[in-house]
């Protein structure tokens, strides 16, 4: 009754202190470190960004306490103790070890699923990213177990490096070793998908439209088993598939019933895709923001443009692509230019960290309940380096993780191990991840 | 089972030794440079890249690993193996001479194996299609779902198409507002109005007289259109003709006037309008005037002077108003009505299904579908409203969604069996038309009469003669010649001033046409080469700088001189193997290597320097610059191959404009072939090219086979595309020739069992052990 919308709701919530339970806590959650009775849930986020970065303007010159930020860094100067800068993390899983070229191919295949990738354009596979991982155990809790996002379509057609299918420089997060989850790109349809289509349906005929939609999918459901006899395995696997996905659709469906709110985005329908970078990226992470704040979900993907892709940042005054130009050996002039789109790009996230700083929830801010990564698959893309791969988490993970420094780790630490760390704190317990060592010490320590 | 493997190994090899003392062995040829070369690195305690050679060898005679030998052949072959820093072993050749022996003996004892297709969800442009044709309803896929992801080059790879959640809601929400959109049966909102204006900067001024507009139209209906057009002309000025455009196609047209009204206003102003019909969707809408010559003699300040001349500055839709013409969606799917009762319903649900699921349907299914009519007319709906719900369920059901083949013995590799007629009509109207079968054809499969004398040939003519085959130049050479990269690419507009979208899909049409007129004419395959007429309309021609050609509609043009002919004399091929900034010689050489001549280059070795292509034009001449190249060893194995062929083409800049000067440097676009045929020209390598046709073919039936079967080949498929291009080649490839052998082929006729492995079999492993 008095849940009836999920941001009013918030607010409400605070007035009456710690003593009434969030909603979003049903019977169904585990023992759940981050989000004890009261407290807010911890949100994950990766925001992957392709060719590497370069490092010259991306490492300070120095560990503890982060002071001045180095040019790229430079647009997150203002939130520089909401940060946590890594050094020294690792995937040798993206290097050749006999696979020969294709570092980004498999640099971006690997990056979530900690996993060599199968170098091929048919036999796609890579394995469970360490998002979906979270989102299979957590994502109950919320209407979307996870969300994947990018800014850059597909390519359309031939080889996409060397070998490797398109699948793995398309995609970041992998539900299982060979099904990837493409990224919504169209601001339109993250709108459709977080609040509907935007027509505003009366009671009766939501309700109806709920029961119609429940039927369907039993339909559909009754008609898969049915096709099931006399299929060979691939062909059973592909309606394990759909079925699979009947039921998250399913499970949406009973969610969205339950919480039995529509929620008010408090903004205009997008049209579609702007043709400004910027704006697109805005656009997106401002319904981000929403989501989390409405906790439609906790987990999220974001594939900026895709590993080896030639966008122009003409917007920049820059014509030449953007792969092209990262292979600049050491051409000072080339180098400028990636370093300014590196730039470019931080400057959209820092504004969406500004966002989600100046965004109150508890006695905090939403960045606070974050731990959002920005990082890379290469570090330096000219050389296709697997090493010390520019890494940054903002937010505090729901007061964990200490901010404001540089940590340099052992050398090769393996990035594994912050996935491990990032797990726990997300209330997943996992032995083992990919080549991980262990946890990731020190996140906590000032 | 091992020990079995290793005395066939020595049987074999024991048998050579019997046979003649000196003959070639695995003993004597390979043997001994796995010991020296290979064995230090890939032994049973390194195993690097997970290779024990030792173990390997064991495993079985090589043509029964030939998997894992082609694997060690390619890399071999590809300069990768052996590593840098370890010598390549003279006896090397030898070894792989004896290998492939081994193979080609195998192939000659190979069993017929036609392989077997993944079930294969529709991918975008089929069910854009499927719906067209089964409900008469526009729906665009590929603005609604997320991208196919590609396998061997196309979309349509059963392997790789998955069903994500997120697919899975845009299929619920499409299979709503198609069925919806399709009986209407739901009352339409009230009319709204949505303006735009140039002065709320929402137009987009094409030129003087024509702006644009994305608007979304949210209902199929009737709209009224307005136009506001400030500004009057001179008062001799003439009518003009208005033309109204949605998606680059022409709506509408109307005369309007231009001269002063003789009223008086302080602003002079005047509106027209139009009422039509408009399907759902997301729009460019584009209003201006047609052929208007009145602006030719206007200087520039005066353009939007309202003094001087007249113009557009807005356009406004009111809508949605009810159309009183009924809806062809409507006329396809109520063939009696269904209010009447269950008789009606049955038979419209069971009309429906059977097209949907491109079968016969069961009196199960169909009951279970008209349910869905019952479930709507208890919520108080009525009997319209139920067809339109189990249209939703329909449209959702795997029967719909996939196309599934069945096997008796699903897991058992060794039966082969003729595909039904039924699944065989699918195959073909997939192929020919990315659509579903119609009436005729899925009436002959289910009268068993599709295999009758001549039955499917005559069905392939009469398809291949039918508008929906069309999907081929679209779907086939969309992909085959990366045209769809077309909409990707951003030629840079500093150093490409003349590119634009007028541009763009000017040569994406000529591309398209001249693939539909070689296919339609049953051209032979050696004018994709070297044809000496193109379809250009006057855009294109005047890019080209073809004199004489006039006007937006495109027609067939002689070519006269050599500059252009073929596809590589194509500005959309040659667009989409340059950068954005400049051509590259390695791209188009690779491009023609891989989509024309069958024999991609391998990928390029770890560790090796990227080319320095940057700074081609400005302190190098291109040319100095491949060299220095390729006086690396590793580099010039592959590069010598693929630069000769981009270097044939650098008479093209990076959107295929003709040049003859490359900066400040003088194009030279001389080589000679690894044939030994030396060129001076583009149109000369063409020529020389011809030389090369069972190349391309053998490349020609591989990526039109890849693409009807919707799978990759393998080892397997290797007799029957060596049977249909020795088929081909007497009359001298005439293109429809190739459909005819693909569908009468093996692997298209006919599948089998797939063995379980521990890979395969069981559920998808969604997490990882823990």
């Amino acid at each position: 009754m008095i849940l009836r919308k999920a941001l009013p709701r918030r607010t409400f919530l605070r007035g009456m202190g710690t003593a009434v339970a969030l909603p979003f806590l049903d019977a169904m959650a585990p023992a759940f470190a981050s989000a004890a009775p009261g407290k807010p849930p911890v949100r994950m986020a990766f925001v992957y960004v392709p060719n590497g970065i370069d490092m010259r303007n991306w490492n300070p010159g120095y560990e503890g306490k982060l002071e001045k930020l180095p040019r790229i860094l430079e647009p997150l100067q203002p939130y520089k103790d909401d940060i946590l800068l890594l050094g020294n993390l690792t995937h040798n899983t993206g290097r050749a070890l006999l696979d020969g070229a294709g570092d980004h191919g498999r640099c971006c295949g690997s990056y979530l699923t900690g996993i060599q990738v199968k170098k091929s354009t048919t036999d796609i596979r890579a394995g469970v990213s360490m998002d979906q991982i979270v989102a299979r155990q957590i994502g109950g809790q919320t209407r979307f177990p996870s969300l994947e996002l990018g800014l850059e379509d597909a390519r359309q057609s031939g080889d996409c490096d060397s070998g490797y299918s398109c699948a793995y420089t398309n995609n970041l997060a992998w539900r299982s070793e060979n099904q990837p989850l493409p990224p919504i790109l169209d601001p339109r349809a993250l709108f459709e998908h977080l609040f509907g289509n935007g027509v505003a349906l009366s009671p009766e005929a939501r309700v109806r439209q709920a029961k119609y939609r429940r039927s369907i999918l039993d339909f559909v459901t009754e008609d898969t088993h049915k096709l099931e006899s006399g299929l060979g395995p691939t062909d059973k696997r592909k309606l394990e598939e759909y079925l699979g996905s009947i039921r998250e659709v399913e499970r949406q469906l009973e969610k969205a019933e339950k919480d039995n709110a529509q929620i008010d985005p408090h903004m205009e329908k997008p049209y579609g895709v702007p043709a400004d970078f910027a704006e697109h990226f805005k656009l997106m992470t401002d319904m981000i923001t929403i989501a989390f704040q409405a906790d439609l979900t906790r987990v999220l993907t974001f594939l900026v443009t895709h590993e080896g892709t030639s966008r122009a940042y003409r917007e920049l005054g820059i014509s030449d692509g953007h792969h092209p130009l990262t292979h600049h050996r050491n051409q000072a002039d080339l180098m400028e230019k990636v370093a300014q789109i590196n730039t470019y790009h931080m400057k959209q996230f820092a504004a969406w960290v500004e966002k989600l700083k100046a965004t109150k929830e508890g006695d905090g801010t939403l960045l606070d309940n974050s731990m959002i990564v920005y990082g890379a698959g290469l570090s330096d893309g000219n050389r296709h380096l697997h090493d010390d791969l520019p890494t940054l988490i903002a937010g505090r993970g729901g007061n964990y993780i200490k901010t404001g420094r540089r940590v340099v780790y052992r050398r090769e630490t393996p990035m594994c191990n912050l996935f491990l760390t990032m797990m726990d704190r997300m209330g997943v317990q996992m032995e083992h991840f990919g080549d991980a060592t262990g946890k990731l010490e020190g996140l906590d320590l000032t | 089972m091992l020990s079995g493997f290793r005395n066939l190994v020595f049987a074999v090899c024991a048998g050579g030794w019997l046979l003649a003392a000196d003959a070639p062995t695995f003993e004597k040829t390979v043997q001994p440079v796995l010991n020296s070369t290979c064995s230090p690195c890939h032994n049973d305690r390194l195993a690097s890249g997970g290779l024990d050679v030792a173990a390997f060898v064991k495993t079985g005679p090589v043509a029964q690993s030939r998997e894992g030998w082609e694997k060690i052949l390619q890399k071999i072959r590809s300069g990768e193996m052996p590593p840098k820093g370890v010598p390549r072993p003279p006896q090397l050749d030898a070894a792989i001479q004896y290998l492939q022996g081994e193979f080609d003996k195998a192939d000659r004892n190979l069993k017929p194996d036609p392989g077997r297709v993944t079930a294969r969800r529709l991918n975008r442009s089929e069910y854009s299609n499927t719906i067209r044709d089964l409900l008469a309803v526009d729906f665009r896929a590929e603005k609604s779902f997320p991208t196919d992801d590609l396998g061997n080059g196309f979309d349509n790879i059963g392997d790789v198409l998955t069903v994500s959640p997120v697919l899975m809601e845009k299929y619920m929400a499409a299979a709503e507002s198609i069925a919806t959109r399709a009986i209407g049966a739901n009352p339409l909102p009230k009319p709204i109005e949505a303006q735009y204006h140039n002065k709320d900067r929402r137009i987009r001024r094409v030129d003087v007289s024509t702006i644009e507009a994305s608007h979304r139209i949210d209902f199929d209906g009737e709209y009224v259109v307005r136009f506001g057009l400030p500004g009057e002309r001179a008062a001799d000025a003439k009518p003009v003709e208005m033309g109204f455009w949605m998606d680059g196609k022409l709506l509408q047209s109307m005369p309007v006037e231009t001269k002063p009204s003789g009223l008086v206003y302080f602003n002079p102003y005047s509106e027209e309008e139009m009422r039509l019909l408009l399907p759902e969707g997301d729009h460019v809408f584009r209003a201006g005037f047609i052929d208007d010559p009145f602006v030719k003699d206007l200087t520039t300040k005066d353009f939007y002077n309202n003094k001087k001349n007249k113009f557009f500055d807005s356009i406004t839709f009111v809508g949605p108003y009810a159309s009183k013409v009924e809806k062809a969606s409507r006329r396809k799917i109520l063939i009696c009505d269904p209010a009447a009762g269950a008789a009606c319903v049955d038979q419209i649900v069971s009309t429906l299904a059977r097209r949907a699921y491109r079968r016969p349907v069961t009196r199960a299914e169909v009951a279970s579908l008209a349910r869905f009519v019952a479930l709507a007319k208890a919520g108080g709906q009525t009997a319209e409203q139920g067809i339109q719900l189990a249209i939703q369920a329909m449209l959702v059901s795997p029967n719909f969604l996939f196309r599934i083949e069945h096997d008796a013995f699903p897991t058992d590799p060794a039966k082969v069996h003729k595909i039904t007629d039924i699944e065989l009509a699918s195959r073909l109207s997939y192929f020919l038309w990315s659509s579903l079968p119609d009436d005729e054809l899925l009436g002959l499969a289910e009268a068993g009469k599709l295999r009758g004398p001549g039955a499917m040939e005559a069905q392939v003519k009469r398809m291949l003669a039918d508008p929906r085959s069309a999907a081929l130049a679209d779907n086939f050479a969309g992909q085959w010649l990366e045209l769809r990269n077309l909409d990707v690419v951003k030629p840079d507009p500093q150093k490409f001033p003349e590119w634009g979208p007028e541009l763009r899909d000017a040569m994406k049409t000529e591309t398209r046409l001249f693939f539909d007129y070689v296919f339609r004419e049953n051209r032979p395959l050696a004018d994709f080469l070297d044809a000496k007429y193109t379809f250009l309309n006057e855009r294109l021609a005047k890019f080209y700088g073809i004199p004489d050609v006039k006007g937006a509609d495109f027609r067939r043009v002689e070519l006269s001189t050599g500059q252009r002919g073929g596809l590589l004399g194509q500005a959309s091929v040659l667009t989409v193997s340059s950068y954005p900034t400049r051509t590259s010689v390695v791209i188009r050489g690779k491009y023609i290597l891989q989509n024309i001549l069958g024999a991609p280059p391998p990928p390029p070795p770890g560790d090796v320097p990227p080319l320095d292509e940057a700074a081609v034009g400005a302190s190098a001449s291109l040319r100095q610059q491949m060299e220095t190249h390729r006086s690396n060893a590793v580099c010039a194995s592959c590069h010598s191959k693929m630069d000769v062929l981009g270097f044939g083409l650098e008479n093209y800049d990076g959107i295929g404009k003709w040049r003859t000067m490359d900066g400040k440097f003088p194009v030279d676009s001389s080589g000679t072939l690894p044939n030994g045929k030396s060129f001076s020209s583009p149109s000369e390598m063409r020529a020389a090219l011809t030389a090369q046709l069972p190349d391309f073919a053998r490349c020609m039936v591989e990526k039109m086979l890849t693409y009807s079967l919707g799978r990759g080949l393998g080892a397997s498929d290797r007799l029957t595309v060596d049977e249909i291009t020795r088929n081909w080649a007497p009359s001298g490839y005439p293109f429809q020739s190739l459909l005819y052998q693909i569908v009468g082929s093996l692997p298209f006729q006919s599948r089998r069992g797939e063995m379980a492995t521990s890979q395969n079999a069981g559920k998808p492993k969604e997490v990882a052990q823990r």
